[in-house]
């Protein structure tokens, strides 16, 4: 009957740690984070910071797990870092699993982060998966006079039905005159296949103005610089951290800089 | 004319009921192989918040089952989720325990879960994306196990014929996602990570 009672032992002890799954694309489960970027952006706008804004823009995280691990200590050893933005891929498959992995890598992080949704967080139950984890697939917030813009580029897995990214909101977020500056951040860039061709003249339109400082993406696979509509404040995308890359972005008094960091 | 439409449908029932007969007799034969040898009720295990399901005793030594599962996920546990699986396990090893006790302590097996609804399909819409782009299916899911089990003489121990016997296991299980995000990320993932858990009560009849 040891065997009996070793046998009971680890059921126990399998028990103990939470390892019963439903399903891999169940919606959340009892230890799931929840209400992320609302936390996050709290954590944000409670630090002073100085007159330099000086944040990372990472993303492409998808099943880069070795790899995200060693970015978080990279920004950790990073000074006068602000926030982390995690700009999109944040899991590959859009498994709840996946979500949870990527945030106890980002957790680690000394500074709070965000989380915008990319293409693939939209796979199987993902877009819900998203929502529960990190809220609003649309969000901004203000720091330092800046307004962060925050949303949903993936028109494609939308089908291209007129909703994504969301005109009406975002021209609702730009017509904001108390700012200094504005900084969109999306995971599919306008010029890029993924994005709905009929929304990418409003979508610029609304983007493009004196007070626009750059325009953030990621989903390419490369960190690039354009000028795609032949604006003054260009629009970038940062390599995944899938190919080792982010960049740290660098805003003083409307004056950008950015650096890329390859590792 | 009119006497002719009765007569032809005399001999339509007719035929029918013959049909009938044949179909049922015939079915009688096949429900004896078809009824099932076990059912199971389990908790977890990737393929429900609560499944039920028939299973076969597959090989002439009874060491392999073939298991049909239905399991759901309400929406309070993640869901609403409904959940078609197909199992198969070996039972290798065997130990007894005792008179009334057997504990098969590894049993490899397989699995496939199907995820029904509006979410999930067996592959993507090529009209919007490229082939390969996502190339796994969202609804179907690839599972490999481990379970053991403690098969119960009940028959013998609460003297009922009833039931044969009755089977406590816990079975392990990974999925061909899971497995392909440990297998690039080795520096910091174990194995132990990608390894879900669900225990199930089976009766053999």
């Amino acid at each position: 009957m040891q065997k009996f009672t070793l046998l009971l032992f680890t059921l126990f002890i399998l028990t103990a740690c939470g390892k019963f799954e439903y399903s891999p694309n169940q919606a959340f489960d009892e230890n799931t984070p929840r209400n992320i970027n609302e936390i996050n952006i709290n954590r944000i706008l409670s630090t002073p910071g100085d007159d330099t804004i000086r944040f990372v823009l990472s993303g492409d995280s998808q099943r880069s797990y070795d790899s995200d691990v060693k970015f978080v200590e990279l920004v950790n050893q990073t000074p006068n870092v602000d926030f982390v933005v995690l700009d999109g891929d944040i899991s590959d498959f859009g498994l709840l699993q996946e979500y949870k992995w990527i945030d106890e890598i980002y957790k680690k992080l000394k500074v709070p982060y965000v989380g915008v949704i990319g293409n693939h967080d939209y796979q199987g139950n993902g877009e819900k998966i998203y929502e529960n984890i990190y809220g609003a697939k649309n969000f901004s917030f203000i720091y330092h006079g800046l307004k962060f813009v925050c949303h949903d580029t993936n028109s494609l897995e939308n089908y291209n039905d007129g909703t994504t990214p969301d005109i009406n909101w975002l021209q609702t977020q730009f017509d904001d005159p108390n700012v200094s500056g504005f900084v969109p951040i999306g995971h599919v860039p306008p010029f890029s296949a993924e994005f709905d061709r009929k929304l990418e003249e409003p979508y610029k339109n609304i983007l493009n103005g004196p007070k626009l400082i750059c325009a953030l993406y990621a989903h390419v696979g490369k960190t690039d610089t354009y000028h795609p509509y032949e604006e003054a404040a260009p629009y970038i995308t940062t390599g995944g951290l899938d190919n080792r890359q982010y960049m740290i972005i660098e805003i003083v008094n409307g004056k950008l800089n950015t650096k890329v960091v390859k590792y | 004319m009119e006497n002719s439409t009765p007569k032809l449908l005399n001999i339509k029932y007719l035929l029918c009921a013959a049909v009938l007969l044949f179909y049922t007799s015939a079915f009688a034969q096949l429900g004896k192989t078809l009824t099932p040898d076990v059912v199971l009720v389990q908790y977890a295990g990737s393929i429900g918040y609560g499944s039920i399901g028939a299973g076969y005793d597959v090989f002439k030594n009874k060491r392999g089952n073939l298991d049909f599962v239905y399991g759901y996920v309400p929406r309070s546990k993640g869901g609403i989720l409904h959940i078609i699986t197909t199992k198969f396990a070996y039972r290798p090893f065997k130990i007894n325990l005792g008179e009334n006790f057997t504990l098969y302590p590894v049993n490899p097996g397989v699995f496939f879960s199907y995820h029904l609804g509006d979410e999930f399909a067996l592959s993507r819409d090529h009209e919007y994306f490229e082939k390969g782009y996502y190339w796994w299916s969202t609804a179907l899911r690839s599972h490999l196990s481990f379970s053991n089990e403690l098969k119960i003489n009940t028959a013998e121990l609460l003297h009922d014929k009833g039931i044969k016997n009755v089977s406590l296991y816990s079975e392990f299980n990974t999925n061909d996602l899971y497995l392909v995000s440990w297998y690039k990320n080795q520096e910091t993932m174990s194995i132990t990570d990608i390894f879900k858990v669900g225990v199930g009560v089976r009766m053999a009849f």
